[in-house]
């Protein structure tokens, strides 16, 4: 059963009762005073001794003073609810996540995707705030007030009870239903202004360059009369909602005055009473006046809890591997950092830990059954129509350093994501000779780490982006691998380990974070390390470096990685070379490897 | 924030109209709202004096008329006021479209293109809430209160004085609570900010804190940040919300005040029923607007902020490198295989942006029919020559044709520069950039194949920004797109930056072969390249920075 992340986020009614009650404790003193001051005047008028008035006074005094007061209190308990509230949304989108991401996730624009999904789950908090608080108080206060005022006069609570009701039909229909045609009207039209905006802004150079410039300014302004004619139109039902509430107090007074006047007429209603019913309906509308913007942020809220559920899923999707199927195995929690990374692979990499260069160990050249094993491995991503990788049989030894090429969307990713795995297979996957489908996947990870395609670098300072592979690192131990990396010298320049590395890594190039992941890895001792097109985005020069350094690293250590690129690389830093075509796998022999200056060309000669 | 910025007024003539079409509203809703408050305290008197039968339903009848139309005038106000809203952000909007236009790209940079684009388009946004929330209010303080005061002040000016003593004490504290609350929030902000976004960071580092084993530990720490960011919140919110309290209180206890002083003068017998009832019906409504105004403060500080951030970016004129202007529009004689050959001469080009060298003193002579490579290292000015040679960057240095002297014209130019920048649209659209009308479907077909994207739809539809391509298929749209216009306006040069990073051997080859037959029409071909294929088949390489 699929359950919206939006259930969680309203507090349970002992944490929501202080704000409730504060709020219409505050809407009913708001009601009292009005009440008050009303009874107090019209008494007055008719001359009692002053004694008789003083309850009144001291009401209408007390009422001015617990109407702000309690609107103080209900704002604060409130919104201390809300946040509270946050922490258990937040934790339960975050549980979600780490069982379907990244997988899970769809597999284009990942980063955005999350980003609107951080904006979504926080805009949940208005449900507490916004939504139920308001009408729940909205709602109490015209109970409580039709009753108050039955007690003085039943005919007057009964025009005040259907006045309320009306109000209550008009806001939430009419402003839902305002509000909807406002979405499609103008939605696709502010839509479509911001993309021609963003394009001329954004292009302006290939604009200029192609005498376009013009063109697009047209195109700008032409969406923009489009959306400016839309908002005119759409401006006349503004305020629509709440010009009729207010007509609506209006005619509830107007109703009471013949209908309670009788009464006084017979003497079975004071005229202080009379006020009193008369006037009470104004304050009423006033808190009920809350009631439409409660139920326009309740669209928004809605929407917000669709777009998270649907962005992550409860459910973890078919052909994603779910962490929490296997039951709670945390790497950090068996043992942190370096160890538990070697407690992890003394069971199932073939690799024996102790350095940062496990699978130099001469042991474990000597008994060498391959580091992964796969035969007959399929993979299909959720929601896809076919597998994108389809019978794949490969073995890595230990040592091996591979490179997988491919056209995009040739299946590579799919394979990197396989052995990682967060994507299922079909087929056996063996590492150091024991079938993943055993395993907790984490367990997996622990043995063949991975470096994705764009790495997320904390925005946090350099040392702690490096420790939270391996917290029990000295800080030498951290230059040092940066100095592998060749990142060092560029950290002495920025100021050492404490550099910041900036939001989303917003400090560092696409290389240098790449290297920084890289020294990650390195720090964590991965028995076999998979790099997922460490090049893209990178410029060809930039890109060859970083892999030749990585291959290089890989050599020197004898450590076993596979390297998906399509940059050209040096043979002799390869020991094997793999061609992933239409979700197939070949094995290229070393002899066809290239360099950059290899193969016959057919030039045309000018 | 002021209240009301000027320069909206200059900037933006429909905000003008509203203020003058909202005054008379305003005005209207004053009157009304004081009719329906005559009316209510007539009704109730006629009735509780036992005066009921002559006159009450002339009373009702006024009641429900002035009820009516005192909807009818806040609905007016709020319609114009969305309409103005509507207007004025089209009428920013465009002057930022043509600043953009007008200043060229170096402006646009300086601004970051992205917040131009993003304050363009959703940002200009939140002046709806301040015109249709913040303005009228604004407006009804300036004229429905003192109205309002002055008509208490005819019936009873002790009232009257009690509301003129009290009113101008709600600015005065709201301005020193939020002196005393940005010192709060000055002193948490740097915390708040980071307990704010270290969830998003987590959330964007799920799958490399998976990959390290390390995602559990985060379910409980999230938890704990989240508790933190409420306990820092919380504390600062004590204390923001002391001037919404004020706000209520100074409202609520001024009515007290007013009713209790009514009542003890009508025990006295020196004031009647319907002067006490009417007054005290008018005092909230002379406290609302500038209650509404402080209530809405926060919505309308995000719109002002909006439109100040407009005005200074049309108020930045500094430094203005207008881009160098297309000259005049050159008779075209249309490029004919066997034209005169010819050749572009660039002499000691230099770039030199704020002090730093983009371009190290360059000199090369790419002749018609001919390829020439440009080569180096990452940094060493290879785009930035290309864009030089266009016109995009200010430069030292001459650029010219040998046979005729002059700079060459935009229209003589077909470039593809280092990141594709396509648009929103088809393909086909993209590739016929410039040309007007419907694209000639073969022509983009012919481009794109000899851009080494035969495979690709021209009828594909692409978002903002190209999106929907990968990075390779879009640099080879941006390249069919020089050679679409090569093809169509004749250019006689020919500039393209990377035309082959993404490609393989084969394709590349490929692109190489269509790049020495289009040289062969009696092209320049200036092409800036990493890649040995591409610069062993130049007929002259040119090395810029370091050592070739």
């Amino acid at each position: 059963m699929t359950r919206s992340l939006l259930r969680t986020a309203q507090p349970g009614p002992r944490r929501a009762a202080p704000g409730i009650v504060a709020g219409s404790l505050s809407a009913l003193s708001a009601v009292a005073l009005l009440a008050a001051s009303a009874y107090l005047i019209t008494r007055a008028a008719e001359q009692p001794p002053i004694l008789y008035l003083s309850l009144a006074v001291v009401g209408v005094r007390a009422f001015a003073l617990t109407r702000a007061a309690f609107r103080y209190v209900e704002r604060l308990a409130s919104h201390d609810a809300a946040f509270r509230q946050l922490a258990v949304v937040r934790t339960e989108l975050y549980r979600r996540l780490v069982r379907v991401a990244p997988a899970g996730l769809g597999r284009t624009d990942r980063g955005d995707l999350l980003a609107r999904v951080v904006g979504d789950v926080d805009a949940l908090q208005d449900l507490p705030l916004r939504v139920v608080q308001p009408l729940v108080v909205s709602g109490l206060t015209s109970v409580v007030a039709v009753v108050g005022v039955a007690l003085v006069s039943p005919a007057a609570a009964a025009v005040l009870a259907g006045a309320l009701v009306v109000a209550l039909v008009v806001g939430c229909v009419a402003a839902d239903r305002l509000a909807r045609r406002n979405e499609r009207t103008l939605v696709a039209r502010r839509g479509a202004l911001s993309t021609a905006v963003v394009d001329l802004v954004q292009n302006l150079d290939v604009l200029v360059a192609f005498e376009a410039v013009e063109a697009q300014l047209g195109r700008v302004a032409t969406l923009d009369a489009d959306l400016r004619r839309a908002s005119s139109r759409r401006a006349l039902t503004a305020g629509v909602v709440a010009a009729v509430l207010s007509a609506l107090s209006g005619a509830a007074v107007l109703a009471t005055v013949p209908v309670a006047a009788p009464a006084v007429a017979s003497g079975d209603l004071s005229g202080p009473a009379f006020a009193l019913v008369v006037l009470v309906p104004l304050a009423v509308f006033e808190v009920v006046g809350a009631v439409p913007t409660a139920v326009l942020a309740w669209r928004r809220v809605r929407a917000s809890g669709e777009r998270v559920d649907s962005a992550v899923p409860d459910e973890v999707p078919v052909g994603v591997v779910d962490d929490g199927a296997v039951g709670p195995v945390d790497v950090d929690a068996v043992a942190p950092g370096r160890v538990g990374a070697d407690a992890h692979t003394a069971e199932v990499g073939p690799a024996p830990g102790g350095s940062t260069s496990p699978a130099s160990s001469a042991t474990a050249r000597a008994t060498p059954p391959p580091a992964l094993r796969l035969r007959d491995v399929s993979a299909t991503w959720p929601g896809a129509a076919g597998p994108a990788l389809c019978g794949v049989d490969l073995d890595v030894a230990v040592g091996d350093r591979m490179v997988v090429e491919g056209p995009s969307g040739a299946g590579k990713t799919t394979l990197a994501s396989v052995l990682a795995r967060f994507v299922e297979h079909t087929g056996r996957y063996e590492v150091g000779g024991v079938d993943t489908a055993t395993r907790p996947p984490a367990a997996v990870r622990a043995t063949v780490g991975l470096i994705e395609q764009a790495p997320h670098l904390f925005d946090e300072s350099l040392r702690q982006n490096l420790l939270f592979a391996r917290d029990t690192a000295t800080d030498d131990e951290l230059l040092g691998v940066l100095d592998r990396v060749g990142l060092g010298r560029w950290a002495a320049e920025r100021g050492g380990l404490d550099a910041p590395v900036g939001e989303r890594g917003a400090l560092v190039s696409g290389g240098q974070a790449q290297r920084i992941s890289l020294a990650r890895a390195l720090l964590r001792g991965f028995p076999v390390l998979v790099l997922d097109e460490p090049t893209a985005g990178l410029d060809p020069e930039t890109a060859g470096r970083l892999v030749r350094d990585v291959l290089t690293t890989a050599r020197d250590d004898g450590a076993t990685v596979v390297v998906i690129s399509h940059v050209e690389v040096p043979a002799d830093l390869v020991t094997r070379r793999v061609r992933v075509e239409a979700g197939r796998l070949r094995e290229i022999e070393a002899s066809s490897s290239v360099d950059s200056d290899g193969g016959p060309e057919p030039w045309v000669r000018g | 924030m002021k209240p009301l910025d000027p320069r909206l007024l200059r900037h933006a003539s429909a905000a003008r109209v509203f203020l003058g079409l909202g005054a008379l509203l305003g005005v209207a809703q004053t009157a009304s709202i004081v009719a329906v408050a005559w009316f209510t305290t007539s009704a109730v008197v006629q009735v509780v004096d036992g005066r009921a039968a002559e006159g009450l339903a002339t009373t009702l009848l006024g009641l429900g008329v002035s009820v009516a139309a005192r909807s009818l005038a806040a609905w007016a106000l709020e319609v114009t006021a969305a309409r103005a809203a509507a207007q004025v952000k089209s009428q920013l909007r465009a002057r930022v479209v043509a600043a953009v236009a007008d200043r060229g790209r170096a402006w646009v940079d300086r601004h970051s293109s992205a917040r131009v684009a993003t304050l363009v388009g959703p940002g200009l946004d939140a002046l709806d809430d301040y015109f249709a929330r913040y303005l009228p209010q604004l407006v009804l303080t300036v004229l429905a209160t003192p109205l309002i005061i002055a008509v208490m002040a005819s019936r009873d000016w002790l009232s009257a004085v009690i509301v003129v003593l009290t009113l101008p004490l709600i600015p005065v504290f709201m301005v020193l609570i939020g002196w005393t609350t940005r010192a709060a929030q000055a002193r948490q902000w740097e915390r708040l900010t980071r307990l704010a976004s270290s969830f998003a960071d987590a959330v964007a580092g799920v799958s490399t804190l998976k990959a390290f084993g390390r995602e559990r530990r985060q379910v409980e720490r999230i938890g704990r940040l989240t508790d933190d960011l409420r306990v820092e919140t919380v504390t600062v919110l004590r204390v923001s919300f002391l001037s919404g309290f004020v706000l209520e209180l100074a409202a609520s206890l001024s009515v007290a005040l007013v009713a209790v002083s009514i009542g003890i003068r009508l025990v006295e017998g020196s004031m009647g029923l319907t002067a006490g009832l009417f007054v005290l019906l008018l005092t909230p409504e002379a406290y609302l607007p500038l209650r509404r105004v402080g209530e809405n403060y926060h919505a309308a500080a995000d719109g002002v902020a909006a439109a100040e951030e407009v005005f200074e970016l049309l108020d930045d004129e500094h430094g203005v490198a207008r881009a160098v202007s297309a000259g005049p529009p050159v008779g075209i004689e249309r490029r004919s295989v066997g034209a005169p050959a010819d050749a572009l001469v660039v002499d000691r080009l230099t770039v030199d942006r704020g002090g730093a060298v983009r371009l190290p003193e360059t000199s090369f002579v790419a002749e018609t029919g001919r390829v020439t490579a440009v080569v180096g290292p990452s940094g060493a000015g290879k785009s930035t020559l290309l864009d030089a040679v266009l016109g995009l960057e200010p430069c030292e240095g001459r650029v010219v044709w040998r046979s005729s002297g002059r700079a060459p014209a935009r229209s003589e130019i077909s470039w593809s520069g280092q990141s594709p920048r396509l648009s929103s649209g088809t393909v086909a659209w993209n590739v016929a950039l410039g040309e007007g009308g419907e694209p000639d479907a073969a022509a983009v077909v012919r481009a794109l194949d000899l851009a080494g994207a035969a495979g690709l739809d021209p009828a594909l539809v692409l978002g903002a920004g190209g999106e929907g391509l990968s990075g390779g298929q879009a640099q080879r749209v941006s390249v069919a797109r020089a050679l679409y216009r090569l093809d169509r306006v004749g250019s006689r040069l020919l500039l393209v930056d990377e035309p082959s990073s993404a490609l393989d051997r084969i394709t590349e080859a490929r692109v190489v072969a269509g790049l020495r037959r289009i040289a062969a029409t009696g092209v320049a071909v200036v092409v800036v390249t990493h890649r040995r294929a591409v610069s062993d088949a130049a007929d002259l390489v040119v090395t810029i920075g370091g050592a070739s």
